[in-house]
This record gives C-alpha cells, sequence and structure tokens, in this order.
C-alpha cells in the first residue's frame, strides 16, 4: 500500500513559518503520489523533516494514517508497504510494554524501531519501504525490503535529502532539474534496468533492496541488512526429496497465510503457469472457497495462455475474470507505462500489466498475490538450464554431442531448425571463460547490449567509458565470485532483473498505477533461505527445472499445467509499435528530427529500423524488437519525465492535509 | 551490383552494423542474433532464388560474408544441373 515522500528541513524553525516555506514543496510531492494511495492524502511537517504520504487503506483502515508518530518521543514514519508478521511482533512488543494505539502494521514499525533501532528490520516478515525521522537525534533513516518490492528514491538537495516512492515525486519538489542519467540509460540496454543505487535520471538514487540508511543532515550511509547465502557450505546435503517437499510445502503455506491478512479480500494474479496456479491453489485452500482471480490474455495466439488459466480457474473454482488485450493497445498503453515505470523497457510486457491492475481495481480489488519470485530461487528459468548446458559444454568444448542440447531449450525459437554448428556458435559465447563471473549472462547481455548500435554517435561517445557489466561485477560482494555457475547466476538474476525490472517496472509500478498492492508469497524470505539450503539437484534436475516445486505441486495444480512446456511471457513489440495501426505518438516520437533532439537514439537508424518492421518482410528478430522499444520508451521518458514537472492535478493537491509539529 | 556488395549492403542495412570483416561470424561477434538468422535465409531465399534446406544451416554456409559468398556460388553453379 502506499506511496511515501518527505525530505530534511533546517531545525529550528518555528511551525508556521516552516508550514509556509516547506508546506508547498511537500503538498506537490505527495499529490504527484495519488495514484498510489487514493484513500487519504497527509503531510505531517516535523522541526527538522516533512513527510508526506498517500494511503492506500489495506489494515486497520480505521486507525492506521499515516504519517505516524510516537507522541512519547516524536519518532515519526511514513511507510509504503505491509509488514505480514505484524501481529506477532506487536504481541511481543506490547508485552514488553509499548502502549498501541492502534491496530496497523504501522505502528509495529515505529515500536519495533524503539526497541533495537534500525536492526528492527532483521525481525520483519515483510515487503517494505520506509522513512523514519527521530527528533532526539535528528537522524533519518530509510530501509527498504530485503528484495527491493517496493521502490524508494532519494536526492541530495542544497536542504539536506529528499525521499520518495517514485521520482517524479523527487521532480516535483522542485530541487532538481529532470534529467536522463546516459550511464543509467546504457546500463538499462544491457541489463534491463539502472544498477542500483543508479537511476535513469541524473542526481536521482535509488536505496538498493535490503539496504538501510542514515542521514545526519550532511552525510548518507547505506548499508546491507541481509544477503542471500547461496555458497556450497549452506546447502544442506543430506536434504532428501520428500522432506524437501514437506519443508517447502510449510514454508509456502505460512507464506501465503500471511499475505492474505487483510481488512479488504486478497485476490490473485493467474497467468496459467505453474507459479501463480499454486499460490492460487494455496490461497483459494486457506480462503475456503472464496479466492478471485484475474488474468490477461492476448488477442495473438502465440502470446495466449488463457486455455491454461481457464483450466486452473475450472479447477480451483475460483471466481475468475480475465482481459483480453490487442496489438494496438499495447501501443496506446506505452506512454502511461513509462510514465510510471520511470525507465527504458527492451519488453512490451509491463502493457498488459497495467491493463490487469485496472481490470482488479475495476472489480474493487487493491490487494493481489501473485507468483514472481520462483522461477529465480528455484531455477526455473531457460538461463539456469542454459548455462548449465554451457557448463557441461565448457568441460569439453570439442564434443559435438554437447551442443545438442540446446535444441532442448527454447522450443519456442525455431531452434530445431538450426544445426548443432549453428547453435555452437551462438551458445559458445565465452565459453572459453567458463570461471567468468558473468558466465550465465553473457549472451543476454550481449543480446540487449546490441540496442546501443543504434545510440547516436554522440551519446555512443558519451558513454563509451560506462561497462554495465563492470558495474554489475564491481557491486557484487566478493565472496559471490567463489559460487558456483548456477547459484551465481540467481545472484545476479536477483539484482538485476527481479529487482530492477520485473518486481519494479512489470511489477510494483503497473499495480500502483491502479492502485493494486501485489504480494509474493515466493520472496517471503523463509521461503528464499529454503530453497538456498536445497542441494542444486532438487532445483534443476539435469534439464528438469523447479523439480522439488513441481513435486509439491504434483496434487494441487491440474496435470496438464505441470507438463506443459516453459513459455517466457511475452507481449508484442514491432507488431504494436510500427505500421499502419501504429500509435500517434509512436509516429510523431519516432521521428527522425524527434529522436536526434533528444539525442541518445541516432534518428535515421531508427527510422531505417523503423520502416524495415512496418514492412513486415519478415518475423521480426529478438534484436530489432528491443532496439525499436528501447528507442521508443526511451523518447517516452523523455517526453513524460524530463519536460519542466507539471502541476499534479489541482484536485489531488488540495486534498493533501498538511499540519505543523511543535517540535 | 555483385554478389558479395548485395549481401554487405543487405547486412548492414538490416543488422544496423557498419564494421565488420568479410571473415567475421556474424554469431559469435554478435552482428545477427539466432532469430536474425533465420531472417537471413528468408533473404537469401526471397533475393537469390535459392531454396536453403534444414541440412544447409549451417555456419560454413551462412555464418560470415565470405561463407555467404561461397555458398551461394556453389548453389547458382549446381542449380542448371539441378534443373536438368
Amino acid at each position: 500500500m502506499c506511496g511515501i515522500a518527505g525530505f530534511t528541513l533546517p531545525a529550528g524553525t518555528p511551525p508556521e513559518e516552516r508550514l509556509a516555506r516547506f508546506g508547498p514543496r511537500l503538498r506537490r510531492m505527495t499529490a504527484s503520489l495519488h495514484h498510489r494511495g487514493p484513500d487519504e492524502q497527509r503531510g505531517l511537517v516535523l522541526d527538522g523533516a516533512a513527510f508526506g504520504h498517500t494511503r492506500l487503506s489495506i489494515l486497520d483502515l480505521s486507525g492506521g494514517s499515516q504519517p505516524m508518530r510516537d507522541p512519547a518521543t516524536g519518532l515519526t514514519v511514513v511507510f509504503n508497504g505491509e509488514i505480514f508478521n505484524y501481529l506477532e511482533l506487536r504481541e511481543r512488543l506490547a508485552a514488553q510494554g509499548y502502549p498501541f494505539r492502534t491496530r496497523s502494521d504501522t505502528e509495529v514499525i515505529l515500536a519495533s524501531f524503539l526497541a533495537r533501532g534500525i536492526d528492527c528490520v532483521q525481525d520483519f516478515v515483510g515487503q517494505f519501504a520506509f522513512a523514519l525521522f527521530d527528533p532526539r537525534d535528528g537522524l533519518l533513516w530509510m530501509a527498504r525490503d530485503r528484495t527491493g518490492i517496493h521502490p524508494l528514491y532519494y536526492a541530495l538537495t542544497a536542504e539536506g535529502l529528499c525521499f520518495a516512492s517514485e521520482a517524479k515525486a523527487i521532480f516535483a519538489s522542485g530541487w532538481l532539474q529532470p534529467r536522463l542519467d546516459p550511464a543509467g540509460l546504457k546500463q538499462t540496454v544491457h541489463l534491463w534496468s539502472p544498477l542500483a543505487p543508479r537511476t535513469s535520471f541524473e542526481g536521482v538514487q535509488q536505496l538498493p533492496a535490503a539496504h538501510v540508511a542514515r542521514f545526519d543532515g550532511a552525510r548518507l550511509q547505506s548499508r546491507r541488512y541481509w544477503d542471500i547465502d547461496l555458497s556450497p557450505e549452506n546447502v544442506d546435503a543430506d536434504l532428501r526429496l520428500g522432506e524437501a517437499v514437506d519443508r517447502l510445502g510449510a514454508a509456502l503455506g505460512d507464506a501465503v497465510r500471511l499475505r492474505l491478512r487483510a481488512d479488504v479480500p486478497v485476490a490473485a494474479y493467474l497467468s496459467g503457469g505453474l507459479d501463480s496456479s499454486l499460490i492460487c491453489a494455496l490461497a483459494q485452500e486457506q480462503l475456503g472457497g472464496t479466492l478471485g482471480t484475474f488474468s490477461v490474455s492476448f488477442a495473438q495466439a502465440r502470446y495466449d495462455e488463457g486455455e491454461y488459466q481457464h483450466e486452473v480457474a475450472a479447477a480451483l473454482r475460483t471466481a475468475h475474470r480475465s482481459v483480453r488485450i490487442e496489438d494496438r493497445e499495447i501501443g496506446a498503453l506505452l506512454p502511461a507505462v513509462v510514465r510510471h515505470a520511470e525507465q527504458v523497457l527492451l519488453r512490451s510486457a509491463p502493457a498488459p500489466f497495467l491493463q490487469l491492475s485496472r481490470l482488479v481495481r475495476s472489480a474493487g480489488i487493491k490487494v493481489v498475490l501473485t507468483g514472481e519470485g520462483s522461477d529465480e530461487i528455484f531455477w526455473g528459468y531457460d538461463l539456469y538450464k542454459e548455462t548449465a548446458v554451457r557448463r557441461f559444454w565448457a568441460r569439453q568444448p570439442g564434443s559435438p554431442h554437447r551442443p545438442r542440447l540446446f535444441q532442448r531449450l527454447y522450443p519456442y525459437l525455431q531452434l530445431s531448425r538450426q544445426s548443432p554448428e549453428m547453435l555452437r556458435q551462438f551458445f559458445g559465447l565465452g565459453l572459453e571463460e567458463p570461471d567468468a563471473f558473468d558466465f550465465s549472462h553473457r549472451i543476454r547481455w550481449t543480446n540487449s547490449g546490441r540496442v546501443s548500435r543504434f545510440f547516436s554517435a554522440d551519446f555512443a561517445e558519451r558513454t563509451r567509458d560506462c561497462d554495465p557489466a563492470a558495474a554489475v561485477r564491481d557491486s557484487l560482494p566478493p565472496r559471490v565470485l567463489s559460487w558456483p555457475a548456477l547459484p551465481r547466476a540467481q545472484y545476479l538474476e536477483m539484482q538485476t532483473l527481479l529487482s530492477g525490472y520485473l518486481l519494479s517496472a512489470q511489477g510494483d509500478r503497473m499495480m500502483m498505477a491502479n492502485s493494486v498492492e501485489g504480494r509474493f508469497p515466493f520472496l517471503d524470505h523463509r521461503v528464499m533461505e529454503l530453497a538456498a539450503r536445497m542441494p542444486p539437484g532438487l532445483k534443476l534436475r539435469v534439464l528438469d527445472e523447479k523439480h522439488v516445486l513441481k513435486r509439491f505441486a504434483a496434487a494441487r495444480v491440474p496435470a496438464r499445467v505441470l507438463q506443459r512446456p516453459k513459455i517466457p511471457y511475452r507481449a508484442p513489440i514491432a507488431e504494436a509499435l510500427t505500421g499502419p495501426d501504429a500509435p500517434a505518438w509512436a509516429k510523431e516520437l519516432l521521428d527522425r528530427a524527434a529522436v536526434d533532439a533528444v539525442g541518445v537514439f541516432d534518428g535515421a537508424r531508427v527510422g531505417k529500423l523503423v520502416e524495415k518492421l512496418a514492412a513486415r518482410r519478415a518475423e521480426p528478430s529478438e534484436a530489432d524488437n528491443m532496439a525499436v522499444i528501447a528507442a521508443a520508451t526511451t523518447q517516452l521518458l523523455s517526453r513524460e519525465l524530463t519536460g519542466p514537472p507539471a502541476d499534479p492535478p489541482r484536485a489531488h493537491l488540495d486534498a493533501v492535509q498538511l499540519h505543523a509539529e511543535a517540535r | 551490383m555483385d554478389t558479395r556488395q548485395k549481401l554487405r549492403t543487405y547486412i548492414s542495412e538490416t543488422f544496423f552494423v557498419d564494421a565488420y570483416s568479410d571473415q567475421e561470424s556474424f554469431l559469435k561477434s554478435g552482428i545477427i542474433d539466432s532469430t536474425g538468422m533465420m531472417e537471413l535465409v528468408a533473404f537469401l531465399e526471397s533475393d537469390f532464388g535459392v531454396k536453403v534446406e534444414d541440412h544447409e544451416l549451417v555456419p560454413a554456409n551462412l555464418d560470415s560474408i565470405d561463407n555467404l559468398v561461397a555458398f551461394l556460388e556453389r548453389r547458382t553453379a549446381a542449380r542448371p544441373a539441378a534443373a536438368g
């Protein structure tokens, strides 16, 4: 739930003057996050900091208003997210003497911080981004959940520090001129997102997942408070499949149970794949038959999973609703997608998610369970299989047989038409360096990095020294470099794609755009830690991915879902952005002069690409799809976010209730 | 335009690359991705009138300008015989 915003300000100013000087700024910032919290918008100007909050009421509907203060100390919090184990923590803290006034999880953060300082995040089973201001020492604290489900941006300003759930709120403060960050853009076309703390914007940073930060008025210090341990020493080698299935069932069941806690109905996304089907099955079991499920289906058959969605919904007897999406709607949705995602995209897949959250919201639902995270922690992605095969092959690079295994991967890529020799050229990239830190990701990053061919000469020159892969390597804790290839692949996957793209551009942002909160049982840290302790063979058993999860799911989801080939979730790109049905904005923004004016891409090259794709002579290649959407969304990002910030609507500004506290 | 030049023009305009040698592997150097290979094959079939069989989809035939030129020469030379 919710959006947060705030900043530090000079201490010692009287309340009326504070309100007059800083109130309008706080009002604009808070109002710009209206979509994240349409139920209530409040701002509080303290002596030393100002906090704003937009609320999506989910827990303690009457008592959970924010910003929330501890009356005794003045400790104040703004919080976006959920502490799912708040009832257990509340009981413990109340027994220790904290005088709770509400039934909210927000107050549990205040009490926990007062009991043990910022290390209280260790106790939280949850997803969160929050800021605390402690008037006793004048420190401002920030914290973000373990995988980065909820966003938290910040910028250093002339007056101190400014933070918010989205970059647009930071721009609304007026402290910062919005400008695209060249290195952030270059990282995005290689890695699919900027690498935290970097963002798409100059001067704006994001707190990385699993970090806390402390600002003392001059300096910001951040540190990691949690990490996943995927080292071989942490693996419980004696764990047998049966026992692993039992433990997984207990952990995942509890993760779902905690995530059904809400004072409003909780529904679920259903993609038709294993992960969401299993989550739906567990939720339906616990809810006793009242689960509502939501899906998106595609008019273009090659992307559509509608058949599986209906089968699962029927088998689980959920109240199912779905929305069907046409190619041209994707084009029409992209400006809003980019305005919310605040980054360049290499895929159009977030667009259907925007449509899906709209459907959820129109059905009166504010909270959905969703299956992200499973493919990372149980090694479901083809990337893991590809890495395993490449490792196997690298041990005997001359073998004519080993590369044939690639034909068993990627059945949807028409690879079966291609000879082993051809596959060898393609999948052999980096084979001579099996211990390189990016062995698992080099092919993907090279493929997406092709987009940089379309950069303008000037932009290419300006970013010449920026090496996205090196930036990833430098961000890794040293111990990760000594892990085997598959655990290292998981770590890279969680640091880049999961946190930077799936949970943000395709996750939080697409849900919160329509005021819907997603909850992720697979990303419960107890589930992630359990998976980390499982022997590799229980996750990827030869080439059978998510082996232990499938065993657990066998009695719970329809057999056809377990047996179906894994198809990556995709949506049309070239069809949606080029040709006679292309949206007007695409024609306008992909025009040569318009592209050159932004200066990131080369107008002439992009023009040729658009012509080529519009002619529809061949099935668009991956490289061309990525290039055209990267160019289009760069143009959108520039138009939607770097112009002079438009004031939030009058009604949203007026809705913010502002107060100043005496101390 | 001779075959080599025609191929170079096609590769440059289709895959948006300027500087590459006639010997360079398209796949290894990242000029063409695996889905792009099918695009190249469609071009050979439409613009050179050769039907590329599955067993011919090998790097020795397709994975550089030199290989493509040699492949097309072999196929063109063989055509009258095949037609006869």
